[in-house]
């Protein structure tokens, strides 16, 4: 272990821990999946950041979207998000969860991934290579260290909104609300916490 | 190689137009009523594998070509059109695309044919269940017709969901 880490490690051990095994949900959608063997099998050996990829997303705190969303995936990645225990991290992988990239005119794509559930990073590019997930995966680090990523707080904080715009993109939604509406007092008790320390 | 078949689908059928492309493709060019009686010709004469069923919107003719892509799983067991791809092509009208069914002659049409009605709108008579296969939303033209505007589609429904206003405390 990093010496220059230890009071890191005794300030905030949860953190720190949470930080060192990012488990990725095995979620396949798009082209952007074909990279991901290559960095979990031997060639690049994502093990070596503590990146594994798990079964379930219960078991899951880092979800990486592979590739161009359509409607129907984003479906599926909504149910899989909101499944993932807290605190979670999602990192967009390739152009096309950013802006949709080459299907921006396409009839049945999703253009902003953003815009439906909250992103901690985005990896730029078509595709990026294997090394540009460790990259994110540093980069992640470092928001982790100074909070900023967020997205969980954010998804809690602007639910509403965000089921409003999942609701425009899909229609009647047959799942009930992960939040109730109203529910500001969590985030409100968790700054409350905060300040206080 | 092909030419015994060839003489023996222009002999039966009338109104049919049987190009060899190549060696191991053919093409022909039927009306849409003797589809039927083509393809089971066909499969009698072993190709027993429709492999697909597409579409092509041919907006200035106001047409929809279908194209029936048929090979055989068994190749090479007798001399008579070994390797051969059949693409048998009949065009319908677009206003009003019906079409009938050929799940009877191959069963495995079924889903081709779901698809072709989700995404050109082409009705199949006597399908069991042309119910949707793919898309999500709905749609006013189906989205693979050449009048249906992408770009105007995106910008009607995807551009009008607004980003999430993160408020500043």
């Amino acid at each position: 272990m990093d010496r220059n880490q230890i009071t890191k490690w005794l300030e905030a051990p949860a953190k720190m821990a949470n930080k060192y095994s990012l488990h990725a949900v095995y979620f396949c959608t798009g082209c952007g999946i074909i990279e991901v063997p290559p960095v979990i099998t031997a060639r690049w050996d994502a093990e070596r950041f503590g990146v594994i990829p798990v079964a379930t997303p219960r078991q899951a705190n880092l979800f990486l979207i592979t590739g161009y969303v359509s409607v129907k995936t984003l479906r599926a990645i909504i149910r899989t998000y909101e499944q993932m225990y807290e605190p979670k991290y999602t990192v967009g992988f390739g152009s096309c969860p950013i802006n949709g990239g080459m299907y921006w005119d396409s009839y049945n794509t999703i253009k902003h991934l953003d815009k439906y559930i909250p992103i901690d990073g985005w990896i730029a590019g078509c595709m990026p290579r294997p090394e540009a997930i460790f990259i994110a995966v540093t980069h992640l680090w470092t928001l982790i260290d100074k909070d900023m990523a967020n997205g969980y707080i954010r998804y809690r904080e602007n639910y509403r909104f965000y089921r409003r715009n999942q609701e425009m993109a899909l229609g009647k939604l047959e799942w009930p609300p992960l939040f109730a509406p109203g529910n500001e007092s969590v985030t409100d008790e968790r700054q409350a916490v905060g300040s206080q320390q | 190689m092909s030419e015994s078949l060839k003489q023996r689908i222009k002999s039966t059928f009338k109104d049919i137009w049987v190009v060899a492309l190549d060696d191991n493709r053919m093409s022909i060019t039927a009306q849409g009523a003797s589809v039927p009686a083509i393809l089971m010709f066909l499969k009698d004469a072993g190709f027993d594998h429709l492999a697909l069923i597409s579409a092509v919107d041919y907006i200035e003719d106001n047409e929809f070509e279908l194209c029936y892509i048929l090979t055989r799983y068994m190749q090479g067991q007798d001399s008579e059109g070994q390797d051969l791809h059949i693409i048998l092509r009949t065009r319908i009208s677009r206003e009003n695309a019906n079409f009938h069914t050929v799940i009877g002659i191959y069963p495995n049409a079924e889903p081709y044919e779901r698809e072709l009605h989700e995404l050109f709108g082409i009705e199949f008579e006597g399908h069991p269940r042309l119910i949707p296969l793919f898309l999500e939303r709905n749609y006013d033209i189906p989205p693979f017709r050449k009048d249906f505007d992408t770009r105007k589609y995106v910008s009607d429904v995807f551009d009008n969901i607004p980003f999430i206003a993160i408020e500043k405390e």
